[in-house]
């Protein structure tokens, strides 16, 4: 495979990436407020705790990685 | 018309339990043997004889090798260490695709749309990663919760997102390849329960569509074991290389 046809390959994994790596970081800072609620009996404020650094941190992992994208470009 | 998502239920074959742990054999169970039955014999034929000019199975099996090596290896982990991991990483991305690749096939069971499958895969991994990192730097691999250039007062903030963010990976990982393999596989069965409901006079139009989907999905079972493989090798060349 030549150059530009190998970098298609490459966007091609960041579509596939970046969508799903939002959705699965809201998800998982839900899912693990949720239970720390269930396990202490502090429902519903670590599940709010979560949802939002949830959503930081799936954020997060897509702005490294498009960061980390952009370097190797330049 | 059958409910959609009937083909996705797990029958219980063979009935085992242990210590109340309910390891039954299911047709999930049984399509991973097949798979591995099969990657194993093709890998088997191909390396019996080899030879300086390989013959055809002997060219694929290098091929297929040589491409993961070249493009997913190499790129995201440095020579070296694509080499140490060219096994792991090529039996994930061989037994994945397969298992993608049987699931299409009228009357097999698709393992990998089961999230528990997917999730043991990406928790192997992720394991698998904590391993090499620990053996590697020591407790100095704690710093991966600790972004370089952060100021002091931003830390209580800074690791719990980070550590989310960890473990966000391997979910993703599980997520994406059942998510994918389980909605493909739900528009096939809708789209052939139109040609049962449709009858001739129209049924033909969503059998048509059946026949794109169709290559579709091949498509699709390649490209998310490629993408499963590629999000392996760029965790663990992140594990190697800390920061850098």
């Amino acid at each position: 495979m030549e150059g530009p046809q190998k970098e298609g390959y490459r966007d091609l994994g960041i579509v596939i990436r970046v969508g799903i790596d939002l959705v699965a970081g809201t998800l998982l800072g839900t899912l693990l407020g949720y239970l720390l609620d269930r396990a202490l009996g502090t429902k519903p404020w670590l599940m709010v705790v979560g949802i939002f650094l949830g959503t930081i941190a799936g954020f997060r992992n897509i702005f490294r990685y498009l960061n980390d994208l952009e370097n190797k470009r330049n | 018309m059958g409910n959609p998502l009937e083909h996705f239920e797990l029958h219980r074959l063979i009935p085992i339990s242990l210590f109340g742990i309910d390891i039954s054999i299911n047709e999930a169970v049984v399509m991973m043997w097949i798979v591995v039955l099969i990657v194993f014999g093709l890998f088997w034929l191909a390396s019996r004889r080899i030879q300086i000019i390989p013959g055809r199975l002997q060219n694929m099996a290098e091929y297929w090798l040589e491409l993961l090596q070249t493009y997913i290896l190499e790129g995201n982990m440095g020579k070296e260490e694509g080499r140490t991991f060219l096994p792991f990483l090529g039996c994930l991305f061989l037994f994945i695709f397969f298992c993608n690749l049987l699931g299409l096939v009228p009357g097999a069971y698709t393992a990998t749309s089961q999230v528990m499958v997917t999730g043991t895969l990406a928790v192997l991994v992720y394991f698998i990663c904590l391993s090499v990192g620990f053996a590697k730097h020591g407790l100095g691999f704690f710093k991966v919760f600790v972004p370089p250039g952060v100021p002091l007062w931003l830390l209580p903030f800074v690791v719990p997102i980070e550590i989310v963010s960890q473990l966000a990976r391997p979910f993703s990982l599980a997520l994406r390849l059942f998510a994918n393999m389980t909605a493909g596989h739900t528009v096939l069965a809708v789209l052939f329960g139109f040609v049962i409901v449709l009858k001739f006079y129209i049924g033909w139009l969503p059998f048509v569509f059946i026949l794109g989907m169709d290559a579709f999905e091949i498509f699709i079972a390649l490209i998310q074991a490629y993408i499963f493989t590629l999000l392996a090798a760029i965790y663990l060349g992140e594990v190697i290389h800390l920061h850098a």
